[in-house]
């Protein structure tokens, strides 16, 4: 690489950098127009496959239709309707379960990154290894893990085995232990790819600083929370980001092929709902409806996570 | 109304850059040599099936080329539905028989009086048609026929002290047997509750004695109410399959493919009731349990006396018709044609394992299994299916509604409501009303 | 007990510990591979169970059944496409965003980022329609296309948090150099970025590989759908082969696995090339 002085890409660390004006108009202009043409491409990606798409399914969402044929301006009806349908209840009340487990989906990875990196024997094979997971796809996942997970099935043998007989529970038929089976099933799909992503950012941080804080005597939780995470913050952030958007759409293809959403509606998510509701039921606006109101539902839980993003990539290191 | 404006603006817009990548499809009817007809499918009979109908009918047209857009069975409605919704796509497609096509019917062109030429050698065809009636208007042809028996396992019959040879023909003998059986420690009947299974496999076997043709009808319509005693008498029979331990304690979770069919497959269980055609029938178990060590069945008789209660709950099998927006409906009619004919019929036996429609298919090569006979026995007094009969909330609120009585989370009465909801959250119904 | 002996101790269990953790994490791919030498009773007698006897006929079927090296091909022009294209286009926004003096450049920024919250099954039916109505179905671009829009605000994000930290005067001591904004973008930031770029593109290539909804209905059943379609499209209606799907999917694992070791060394080395040492 000609450039071999790159900075070191910690915020904190890096020298203040004193901005300059150059009230240079036409280089200005021009740059605005380098600009608006480097967005460009990206702009139009959003706007076709994701804006046009939403101000269609909100205005679909007005509408009441039928087997695929036509449709008629129906008001708010469907948006009425949702409000005592117990099935959009629980499932939204699901994801907010599902959502409440993003902690362990953080800090899990987090913890197996950290054993790694402190080069335990073989690591470079657990590196490896924790990845292979993600890239199973759901069908095998899901018709693997209805095997495991039966009533009568190897976990249970393996807890019997063991002496754990009262953990050897119905698993997937519980009112509650299937919606969190379903959760552990798609972290252990996807634990791996946290596990590298922290890898990458514990690669940035200089040997030395960690291994005066593995030194240095304090417990492991503590090291944990008061040196390695402060210094991984932008990875961790990263993670967090990546879950909390992803972790409702990447329970949606084992629900399907694991639970269908049972039994009864104990795995029911919001994104299952709509697609039931649109192909299934062929009730395209009340479908369009219950997928504005998971826009909705995602866009205030992600409030945080956008604001973020928004200043990491805008805020100038001072 | 102001959606399609707004996709027409869009279309206009993108048109030029459409011509400019050249990605623009169209109409090629003016173009000479063969006709191209694109037709969507799920390979119901699977692969080597359809490799077989492209291969034979292009030989016998020349002029038409088959171009075969096979999308997985569980991943249709979504390749389908904004086919409809925007009016474009394939000549042929293809849905299941009854409601579901009825559902989709916008999408084809009705056949009218070509109807009963088409079909005239067919046993049936009226699932094809509005409200079952073929003096309504149809909107494609089946070719294969379907329906539920229940398969049993002679071996886990024997160990269990019962007669292979005389399986439990009523409701309390049914019973007894599954006791006998769980004694000898195997499941009774395999079962898998997720899905639309329940709805298409094993209710219309107990609505059979309970509802007549004229009831199963109304329930098409969306006129027979769910808090009627009929149905929910048929509800508490369902949940007594599972509630009296008769099945595997896994059903509300599982499906009943592959999971529910491995479990009869392996021999772990006495019954399983699957379908007559396609995988999971009599083909696939006696080559896994052996052909002789395979019984077929009517599901039990609750009330024997009941009308339908010997009958054979048929539905003819996957509907092809022409769609609506095609530009090339006479090529698409020729090969729909040829779909009802015996060529085809021939191939469906040989290389779909199923039951065909067609009357004139050479009985020589029809399969000699014994289990394979016994169905034609079945399959000679045939009724109406109650199961094609339920919209897509109804059949959904169904599965649900088992596995949570199953699990004790449920009661019938409380189950009945919920179906009656379903029936009444129904877009297609609440229309037919 | 001295220090060093528990050390040793703690040292075992850790290692303990990773490898309970590794079973769990291999264990998938091991059933995979098992499945998929079984014959489809011997997977019915025992799913989860070793093979009394191994059998290629799967692979074999796979093949017979898929035409593979056009499933291949298509799977390849429409993973690397979407993948380079989103990061290409999130490369470009980022630069803009954070190294030119580029009004409404945070808006777009914000635009690109907000759009994440859209969950696709959110807008499933109408992504469908505006493809279809973009005349895309069927072809290569449309699904290229809308992998790289969903990959994009991800890309974005991540490249623009790495950009920032770059200091402007590396920039403009370049500049004075001579050298050109596509030359500072791509010889001196994009170096810069190799570990966010190797998580990127193992991140997608793996999603937009295994990825079934945006395939199906942007291709349809066409000649140019993905490999996945085509092996999910190994199970029939009523005929689920479980050892049949896990011979294709064996073989459409092999690319992934292949992306990721070639991107996780990227993704190290880049790393500590980027620390400055």
């Amino acid at each position: 690489m000609t450039i071999s002085t790159a900075p070191e890409p910690v915020a904190a660390d890096a020298p203040p950098a004193p901005r300059r004006r150059r009230a240079h108009r036409p280089g200005q202009a021009r740059e605005w127009w380098l600009g608006a043409a480097l967005v460009l491409p990206a702009l139009v990606l959003v706007v076709l496959f994701k804006l046009v798409p939403l101000v269609r399914g909100v205005l679909t969402s007005f509408e009441a239709s039928s087997g695929f044929g036509g449709s008629e301006f129906a008001g708010a009806d469907n948006y009425t309707r949702m409000l005592d349908d117990p099935m959009v209840r629980t499932s939204f009340r699901n994801a907010l379960l599902v959502v409440a487990t993003l902690p362990v989906w953080i800090v899990i990875p987090l913890v197996l990154a950290l054993l790694i990196h402190q080069r335990s024997p073989g690591w470079k094979f657990f590196r490896a290894v924790y990845f292979v997971p993600y890239t199973i796809a759901p069908i095998v996942v899901g018709i693997m893990f209805r095997q495991i997970l039966a009533p009568d099935g190897p976990l249970n043998a393996l807890l019997r085995g063991v002496g754990l007989q009262p953990l050897a529970i119905e698993w997937l038929n519980g009112r509650y232990s299937a919606l969190f089976s379903l959760v552990a099933v798609a972290l252990w799909s996807f634990f791996g790819l946290g596990v590298m992503t922290y890898l990458a950012g514990l690669a940035t941080i200089p040997e030395e600083t960690l291994e005066a804080a593995y030194l240095d005597g304090a417990g492991f939780w503590r090291r944990l929370f008061s040196v390695v995470v402060p210094m991984l913050r932008p990875t961790v952030a990263y993670w967090s980001v990546l879950c909390a958007s992803g972790v409702l759409i990447w329970l949606f293809p084992l629900i399907y092929a694991l639970t269908q959403g049972g039994p009864g509606d104990a795995t029911m998510l919001p994104e299952y709902l709509v697609f039931l509701t649109t192909f299934q039921f062929l009730d395209r606006g009340y479908g369009s409806a219950i997928g504005i109101a998971l826009f909705v539902f995602v866009a205030v839980l992600s409030i945080f996570s956008v604001r973020h993003m928004f200043t990491e990539g805008t805020r100038k290191p001072r | 109304m102001f959606r399609r404006s707004l996709a027409g603006a869009l279309a206009a817009g993108m048109a030029a850059a459409a011509l400019l990548t050249g990605c623009g499809g169209g109409g090629d009817d003016a173009t000479d040599g063969p006709v191209t007809l694109k037709v969507l499918t799920w390979e119901p009979g699977g692969t080597e099936y359809w490799k077989q109908v492209k291969t034979s009918f292009e030989a016998g047209h020349p002029n038409i080329k088959l171009e075969m857009q096979s999308v997985p069975f569980d991943k249709y409605p979504e390749v389908q539905g904004p086919y409809i919704t925007s009016q474009s796509g394939p000549d042929v497609m293809a849905n299941n028989a009854g409601l579901e096509l009825f559902d989709r019917r916008g999408a084809y062109v009705p056949l009218g009086d070509k109807a009963a030429e088409i079909t005239k050698d067919l046993v049936t065809y009226s699932g094809a048609c509005e409200g079952f009636d073929t003096s309504k208007t149809c909107y494609g042809v089946p070719f294969s026929y379907q329906g539920n028996v229940l398969y049993y396992n002679k071996a886990v019959l024997t160990a269990a002290g019962l007669d292979p040879e005389k399986p439990p023909a009523t409701w309390d003998e049914f019973g007894a047997a599954c006791d006998a059986v769980k004694k000898a420690g195997k499941t009774c009947l395999a079962l898998g509750l997720s899905g639309t299974f329940p709805a298409y496999w094993d209710f219309p076997e107990i609505a059979r004695n309970y509802l007549t043709e004229d009831d199963i009808r109304a329930l098409l319509a969306g006129k027979l109410s769910w808090k009627d005693p009929k149905l929910v008498a048929v509800l508490e029979k369902l949940a007594e399959i599972t509630t009296k331990g008769w099945a595997n304690k896994n059903a509300p979770s599982i499906t009943m493919l592959p999971d529910g069919a491995d479990i009869f497959q392996r021999g772990d269980a006495a019954f399983a009731g699957t379908i007559i055609s396609d995988a999971v029938n009599w083909e696939a178990f006696g080559k896994a349990l052996g052909d002789d060590k395979l019984g077929v069945t009517r599901w039990p008789a609750i009330d024997p006396a009941a009308p339908l209660a010997q009958k054979f709950s048929g539905i003819e099998g996957a509907v092809y018709g022409v769609t609506q927006w095609s530009q090339k409906k006479q090529a698409g009619l020729e090969f729909i044609t040829w779909l009802a004919g015996k060529e085809n019929g021939e191939l469906w036996v040989k290389y779909g394992k199923g039951q065909p429609l067609n009357k004139n298919v050479d009985k020589a090569l029809l399969p000699s299994s014994p289990a394979f006979l016994k169905i034609q026995e079945l399959v000679a007094q045939p009724t109406l299916h109650a199961g094609v009969m339920l919209s897509g909330p109804e059949a959904d609120a169904l599965a649900r509604g088992w596995q949570q009585v199953t699990l004790g989370q449920l009661t019938v009465d409380k189950w009945a409501e919920q179906m009656q909801q379903a029936l009444e959250r129904s877009p297609t119904k609440k229309q037919t009303k | 007990m001295n220090a060093r002996h528990s050390a040793r101790i703690g040292r075992y269990l850790l290692t303990f510990a990773l490898v309970v953790v590794a079973v769990a994490a291999i264990y998938p791919l091991l059933f995979t591979v098992v499945s998929s030498v079984k014959t489809q009773a011997g997977f019915a007698d025992d799913p989860l169970g070793l093979p009394a006897g191994i059998t290629l006929d799967n692979y074999l079927e796979a093949f017979r059944r898929m035409n593979m090296p056009r499933l291949l091909l298509n799977s390849l022009i429409t993973t690397v496409g979407g993948l380079v294209l989103s990061v290409l286009a999130a490369l470009l926004v980022a630069y803009a965003v954070t190294k030119l003096r580029f009004r409404g450049g945070k808006i777009v920024f914000l635009l690109i980022i907000v759009s994440l919250t859209i969950p696709s099954q959110a807008i499933i039916y109408p992504l469908y329609q505006t493809v279809l109505d973009l005349g895309m179905s069927g072809e290569y671009q449309g699904l290229i296309l809308a992998y790289a829009a969903f990959g994009l605000p991800l890309g974005t994000y991540q490249l623009a948090g790495y950009f920032q930290q770059v200091p402007d005067e590396l920039i403009e001591a370049a500049r004075v150099d001579g050298a050109g904004h596509l030359t500072i973008l791509f010889r001196l930031l994009a170096p810069i970025a190799t570990p966010a770029l190797a998580a990127l593109a193992i991140f997608n290539f793996v999603w937009m590989w295994n990825d079934l909804l945006l395939p199906l209905v942007i291709m349809g059943g066409s000649d140019s759908k993905t490999l996945m379609v085509g092996v999910s499209l190994l199970s029939g209606q009523y005929d689920v082969s479980v050892p049949l799907v896990s011979a294709g999917l064996i073989v459409a694992l092999l690319p992934v696995l292949i992306i990721y070791l070639v991107f996780q060394r990227q993704l190290v080395s880049g790393a500590l090339a980027g620390s400055g040492k």
